[in-house]
């Protein structure tokens, strides 16, 4: 079943590659901590760290668009900011959020965890999982170096044709949301590609597809959604980059083209995308409630099915955003109807949560109230997106804050409240150390406060006439009030966030003081198989490969049932956990040309915006970064204790007492 | 003890502040309000709308208000906290499960089907022969073009003789020829900025742009639908009563979509037949011999004519031997100015708003105050100076003409919007505002 216990891939010539290196194999890095193995790690886990810490990055320049965009909304006809300066900063603040946030911060969660939860030593192709890191990132800073170099995009992150043409916007701020999507778009795609074989090739012995935690089905979901909607979207890419660099006309009414093909192509990719932004959300509170219930997810076949219906539904309902387009009413009916019933999965997860708090001995701490806060800030934004179905009303709705109002209780009720629930929950499993529980409630009530104080008056205002993407609107319109309430919860929901990073901060200062006490493996007595290691993680994650017989395989170890179907503890986690301690573990080598590779895309990027002359630096950069990668063997020959054959099991290991210490089954 | 009357304050004054500030905003006019429909078409989507409130108002309290009292009944302190003792297991309950798909099924497709019915309801249209408008979205104003001889037809510019109506009589829709001309014959009219329409009767409309795609909405009398450049989208308003109306483009077309409104005004039939036969009047030519006004505003006229006809368009009588044939100077084309266009000025004084719909023409004035009235300059003639307290609004209209850009985010570097004209002196201000009040 798992790829980590074949073989190593041998060179083809079967000599010892020690001896004879092949052409353009330069000594590997070999560095465990530092700078440069941060650059060059192959590591899961270290992967994840840093998706998350650029996920944070861009969020700090995503919050400030929004804050900048709010109090330039805070009173009328305010004069903060310019037309042009405005239209910039809210399509940055949508494309960051969306692109280079809350997506990023879901691969943070996927790539750290699922190989843990599944049981396995990293990723199925560790080297291509750097590379996807690196080209979110490289695509990410090629996007927000627009601000100095000509402005931000200016055409909304939706950037409709014909308005995101060279006539129509002449400056370069749409050519860097072209290129630098395309190029973190190549990094989802094989981040997809990576996950997707890792969950369905590498689960541990045991692991059947309905014994995987929630959070993996979720990611593996995703994954295919992210698998199937990323092209689309560089397909609509492309052509508008052929349209603006090379005069191209797909978007050229005056010969004939339908302006209405962007928009189909951009809500083929771009409501798949709502979904694949909210269901790691919906995976990491499927696994803190029952944690902190202290019962098992109510329905898990319902979960599973309805985050699979989801993800399926999720390619029907795109037109949804072009109800007023002029689509013509039998469309219109169809989509009405489709995206009324995809309703109804949402529906079922939200209630199965409920009935796992039903009955439950609740512990109410930071990452419970937030995953809580999940459950009931998204279901205002599921109502909410009822009323979007019904197109009639839809052609009230669209375009205004009431559609602003809905899709934040949807990404940041729900996506980002599900993060931070994760990130308090397995904050000790990453980094050895809990976040404090006071600065947590503090942080937890005032998010509440600030985003409902922020985005509940959106609703009303959107339903009294107020458009989007307007950098100004008149005293008489009657939109004073709302919008002063809406800018001061902004800034009570900006401190708030950012209280996330201060309490992390705050929390790793006085751990320290402490002497760095351990939390232990199995810090909240939880059930998935990331609890069975140390924390923090050890590099290699297991020191043998689990067997599962269970869902929820780490906690029916901890309990037993007894002759009157009551559980009984029979172990804690941290007797059952694997010490952690195992040596000469063979794991992937790290690599220069991920990161080489990665960085060689924007070069050619800034080419085809500025000079094409910079494109020929770029390929040649890329060309030896694909060729050094290609001839670089799996394996570092040059590490002591290297050997052919099965090396994935620590020295001494017979490589089939899979058997957890403990064990009761 | 000391504690809890704090709290209490706290929380009542929360409570008051709360409910000030909600009576506060119920109190503000809100003139874009989809609560307040005034036209049949947005009554019946408030209807849809009405019972589906307690519907989403149901399902929120009950999944709001169970997670949170279930937080609450279930909440165990850390103090009490046992590991060991575990509640009851319960992994789900297939039957509770299936009905709590089903139920909300249910309930959804009993939403859908009137939603439907609506959806088809607002497609109906006139049959052929009553009065349609054609709405052309252009960066950043609308242009309204009537039918006037009532045959339920636009006849096309260009004189090729293509016709075509919202419902596709006489032709199709899809046919026209892009980019849409400019130019209109002498028998069709253009309207700009402001929409006139009679009450009573369903006013439908064909819906397209001359750039890129705005979206036409008229809260109070219907939905939004885009204007979508190379497509005829149709849609129909109707005001049962004399009233304005206000709209906001609401799909973001470039720099100034802030400063794209729309205004509507609904006329009394035989108002509104007077209006459009004042409409398709050509202007009054200023005379420089006539009296201090009139001398000015033939000043006016000189100026007009040198700077700004090679985009704006009055119509004169051509057979008047003062008259002057206006054409655009430019052949316009998208590569050369992105909107195409710039408005028909001949009846400027008529409507109440320009710059987009951006600014009021007309001010309020007290008209017992001599004074005020005094400084009016124009005659400040127009339909709506109904009661004579409106003048003509020159302060603004003379900011507009010096630098237009500064009053509304406009590019005319790139060929988007009005440029400035920062050489016309006082004087020439004046002049042209004069000249200007006289287009009615």
């Amino acid at each position: 079943m798992a790829i980590i216990e074949n073989e190593t891939l041998a060179l083809p010539s079967g000599d010892d590659p020690a001896v004879e290196r092949p052409l353009g194999v330069f000594t590997r890095p070999r560095n465990q901590t530092g700078l440069k193995n941060w650059l060059t790690t192959v590591d899961h886990k270290k992967i994840g760290i840093m998706y998350g810490s650029a996920a944070m990055f861009f969020l700090l320049i995503g919050g400030l668009a929004a804050l900048l965009i709010r109090i330039q909304l805070a009173t009328p006809n305010n004069t903060f900011l310019s037309a042009d300066a405005y239209n910039r900063i809210f399509t940055m603040h949508g494309t960051v959020m969306v692109f280079l946030v809350v997506m990023p911060i879901g691969a943070a969660f996927a790539n750290y965890l699922m190989p843990l939860q599944v049981g396995a030593r990293d990723v199925a192709f560790p080297r291509i999982n750097a590379f996807s890191f690196w080209v979110f990132l490289a695509g990410g800073l090629m996007l927000n170096t627009s601000w100095f170099l000509g402005g931000g995009a200016d055409g909304g992150w939706f950037n409709y044709a014909p308005n995101n043409g060279i006539i129509y916007s002449p400056s370069t701020g749409i050519d860097f949301w072209n290129m630098g999507l395309m190029i973190a778009g190549i990094g989802s795609l094989t981040g997809a590609v990576n996950l997707i074989t890792t969950v369905l090739n590498m689960r541990a012995p045991g692991m059947t597809l309905m014994r995987m935690p929630v959070f993996v089905w979720m990611t593996l979901v995703t994954q295919f959604l992210l698998l199937f909607a990323i092209p689309v979207l560089t397909v609509a890419q492309v052509l508008l980059l052929m349209d603006r660099n090379f005069g191209a006309s797909f978007f050229d009414v005056k010969l004939g083209a339908d302006p209405l093909l962007w928009q189909h192509l951009f809500w083929i990719f771009g409501h798949p995308e709502v979904y694949l932004m909210i269901l790691p959300a919906f995976g990491i509170v499927s696994e803190v409630i029952p944690a902190f219930a202290r019962k098992p997810l109510f329905g898990y076949p319902f979960m599973v099915f309805s985050g699979i219906a989801i993800g399926f539904m999720g390619w029907g309902v795109w037109a949804h955003h072009m109800f007023v387009s002029g689509l013509g009413p039998l469309t219109v009916s169809g989509f009405a109807f489709a995206t009324m019933f995809i309703a109804v999965p949402t529906g079922v997860k939200v209630l199965n949560w409920l009935a796992t708090l039903w009955g439950g001995r609740l512990t109410l701490n930071t990452a419970m109230l937030f995953s809580i806060g999940l459950v009931t800030q998204f279901t205002i934004g599921g109502l909410s997106g009822v009323s979007h179905a019904i197109a009639p009303w839809d052609t009230q709705q669209t375009d205004t804050y009431y559609i602003v109002a809905h899709f934040h209780y949807v990404l940041f009720g729900g996506a980002l409240f599900g993060f931070i629930a994760g990130f308090y929950f397995w904050w000790p499993k990453v980094f050895g150390y809990k976040l404090n529980e006071a600065h947590g409630k503090f942080n937890f009530w005032g998010m509440v406060l600030g985003f409902n104080l922020t985005f509940g008056p959106m609703h009303i205002l959107g339903l009294q006439g107020m458009p989007r993407r307007m950098y100004a609107y008149d005293d008489a319109m009657g939109f004073n009030t709302w919008n002063m309430v809406a800018t001061i919860g902004s800034f009570i929901l900006a401190i708030s966030t950012l209280w996330v990073l201060v309490n992390a901060f705050i929390s790793y200062n006085r751990w320290k003081a402490a002497g760095r006490p351990d939390p232990g493996p199995d810090p909240w007595d939880a059930r998935t198989l990331e609890w069975s290691v140390q924390s923090p993680t050890p590099e290699h994650n297991f020191d043998y490969t689990p067997v599962v017989t269970d869902l929820d395989d780490f906690w029916h170890r901890k309990f037993v049932e007894d002759e009157n179907h009551r559980l009984k503890r029979v172990a804690t986690g941290a007797e059952l956990a694997q010490p952690g301690n195992a040596e000469g573990v063979h794991l992937p080598a790290p690599s220069y040309w991920p990161i080489v590779l990665a960085f060689s895309l924007p070069v050619i990027g800034y080419g085809v915006i500025f000079t094409l002359w910079l494109t020929i630096p770029g390929i040649v950069l890329m060309m030896v970064a694909l060729f050094g990668w290609a001839l670089e063997p799996a394996d570092d020959p040059d590490v002591e204790g290297h050997h052919d054959g099965d090396d994935h099991e620590p020295e001494g290991s017979d490589g089939d007492d899979h058997e957890l210490v403990g064990a009761s089954s | 003890m000391r504690k809890f009357p704090k709290r209490r304050l706290a929380r009542t004054g929360l409570l008051v502040g709360a409910v000030a500030v909600l009576l506060s905003a119920c109190a503000e006019d809100k003139p874009l309000n989809t609560f307040e429909p005034r036209g049949p078409k947005a009554e019946a989507i408030n209807n849809l709308a009405l019972w589906i409130w307690p519907i989403m108002g149901v399902v929120f309290v009950l999944v709001v208000g169970g997670g949170i009292g279930l937080a609450i009944k279930n909440r165990v302190k850390p103090e009490d906290y046992d590991p060991d003792d575990l509640p009851e297991q319960v992994h789900g309950n297939p039957k509770l499960e299936w009905t709590w798909t089903a139920v909300p099924a249910l309930i959804l497709l009993a939403i859908t089907i009137p939603t439907i019915v609506l959806i088809w309801d607002l497609e109906e249209k006139n049959e052929p022969g009553e009065l349609d408008v054609m709405v052309i979205g252009n960066q950043w104003w609308w242009e309204y073009r009537y039918d006037i001889d009532g045959d339920g037809f636009f006849e096309d510019a260009d004189g090729d003789g293509e016709i075509y109506g919202p419902n596709g009589e006489g032709g199709d829709l899809d046919d026209v020829e892009w980019p849409l001309d400019i130019a209109l014959d002498d028998d069709d009219l253009a309207v700009p900025n402001q929409l006139v329409i009679p009450t009573g009767e369903q006013i439908d409309l064909v819906i397209t742009s001359r750039d890129v795609i705005h979206s036409f909405w008229i809260p109070r009398l219907n939905g939004k639908r885009d204007a979508v450049p190379g497509r005829m989208n149709t849609w129909s308003i109707e005001s049962p009563d004399v009233g304005e109306y206000t709209g906001w483009c609401t799909e973001f077309c470039g720099l100034s979509h802030a400063g794209m409104r729309m205004s509507v005004v609904a006329l009394e039939p035989d108002d509104f037949a007077q209006w459009l036969a004042d409409q398709s009047e050509p202007a009054d030519i200023p005379s420089a011999t006539g009296g201090e006004e009139e001398a000015l505003a033939a000043n006016g006229r000189a100026l007009f004519q040198a700077l700004c006809a090679s985009c704006h368009i009055v119509n004169e009588d051509p057979n008047d031997p003062d008259g002057v044939a206006f054409t655009y100077a430019k052949d316009f084309t998208a590569d050369e100015l992105a909107s195409g266009a710039a408005p028909d000025l001949t009846n400027f004084a008529s409507r109440a708003v320009f710059a987009g719909a951006t600014y009021s023409q007309y001010v309020e004035v007290d008209p017992d105050d001599d004074n005020l009235l005094e400084e009016v300059g124009g005659d400040g003639e127009g339909y709506l100076d109904l009661d004579g307290s409106l003048r003509f609004n020159d302060a603004a209209l003379k900011r507009w003409i010096k630098d237009a850009p500064s009053q509304k985010a406009m590019d005319p570097d790139n060929s988007l919007g009005m440029p400035a004209f920062p050489q016309l002196s006082e004087q020439d201000l004046e002049a042209l505002v004069a000249y200007l009040a006289t287009l009615d």
